[in-house]
């Protein structure tokens, strides 16, 4: 502790006076020596206050207020004093619960992320908290006819990937329930192999939830020989529920587009969903 | 697409296909398959219902030269057309 200051004929003297009186309380030693404190804050007692004789120290200059005196119990009676004491202890031990239970909560949310991705993993649902789309929901589907929705194709190509990537039917009319077929072209240009990859997108967004593609060419490289022309073809359908849900009362477009990327050696794509 | 202005909004997620990407078809094995398909649209206006069984044929070619699993075909949702062509072709 900086700025201590004991020097040894008062600790001498204090000590001497002190342990003439043990059982008196520490309040009358000071009442009687205003301008000292005990260096050390803490719970009082007559035995502790001995022990710390060595820590008194100068008052500072900025004010004797400065430091605080030892919090001291309440009570002269000894009985009293022990109650409360008990109660300081039980006190703290309360406290010392309630902020291991607050670390406990600081904790169990850091952790919260990576269970939930186990969780995921483990019951398959990656990442989405809706069930998964089954085959054998396919195999029982039956379509909605009178809702007829028109399925509009769209192709993008990113500015360096030299492909000419265009769809094959500009549109095609569906049914929720339904599945059905869709082409899409792409052609390589160059003199050279490229690797291509792809992602997709559904307009309207609420709309995209009810798209169900059985079979694409997205998410995995693609290679196309120097002057290659191959046809890419799109297996989907629209889930029946589509017919039922209220907000897509008024939908009746849907948009699906196609975006190509070219795809460098070695460069791992990371595929959507918790794998 | 998503654009980055709409903080608040859900952004798109991308589904992976269920059964996965199609093998690219280099040698053009299933193209007349394909290229049936492709007329039926063209003749009935694009309507995929009319069309189930030129795209039925074009997914069994792809599954005859590997490249495409072998499924059945209640799985692939033409349950309706296994039991015979004449009668969905009368409901046409």
């Amino acid at each position: 502790m900086g700025g201590l200051w004991c020097p040894g004929w008062r600790r001498v003297v204090l000590c001497g006076w002190r342990c003439g009186h043990p059982g008196s309380s520490t309040r009358v030693v000071e009442r009687a020596e205003p301008r000292l404190r005990p260096g050390r804050s803490g719970t009082g007692g007559a035995e502790r206050g001995l022990r710390r004789l060595g820590t008194w120290k100068r008052p500072s200059p900025a004010g004797q207020l400065a430091v605080q005196p030892p919090r001291r119990p309440k009570s002269t009676n000894p009985f009293t004093r022990a109650q409360e004491e008990d109660w300081r202890r039980r006190n703290k031990t309360v406290l010392t619960y309630v902020a291991a239970a607050a670390v406990g909560m600081l904790g169990a949310s850091y952790a919260a992320v990576p269970l939930y991705r186990l969780y995921c993993q483990t019951t398959g649902l990656g990442g989405s908290a809706v069930a998964g789309h089954g085959s054998d929901q396919i195999e029982n589907m039956v379509p909605v006819k009178d809702r007829i929705i028109k399925v509009t194709f769209n192709a993008d190509v990113h500015a360096s990937l030299q492909w000419n990537f265009r769809p094959q039917q500009t549109e095609i009319y569906v049914v929720p329930g339904e599945t059905a077929l869709a082409f899409y072209k792409a052609k390589n240009p160059t003199d050279k192999p490229v690797i291509g990859i792809s992602t997709y997108n559904v307009v309207p967004f609420e709309a995209g939830q009810y798209f169900n593609k059985i079979q694409c060419f997205c998410f995995e490289e693609q290679r196309l020989n120097p002057q290659e022309e191959v046809d890419m073809p799109v297996f989907f359908y629209i889930d029946p529920e589509f017919a039922e849900d209220p907000r897509m009362v008024n939908v009746d477009l849907i948009t699906l587009s196609y975006t190509f990327f070219e795809a460098k050696e070695g460069y791992k794509l990371p595929v959507p969903g918790y794998n | 697409m998503s654009t980055a202005m709409n903080f608040g909004s859900k952004s798109f997620q991308p589904r992976p296909p269920d059964k996965g990407s199609f093998p690219l078809d280099h040698f053009g094995e299933c193209k007349s398959f394909k290229e049936k398909f492709m007329k039926c649209l063209r003749d009935n206006n694009f309507e995929n219902a009319l069309c189930r069984n030129e795209s039925k044929e074009y997914l069994e070619c792809r599954m005859e030269r590997q490249l495409m699993a072998q499924e059945p075909l209640e799985k692939l949702g033409f349950g309706d057309l296994i039991d015979g062509k004449s009668e969905t072709k009368t409901q046409v």
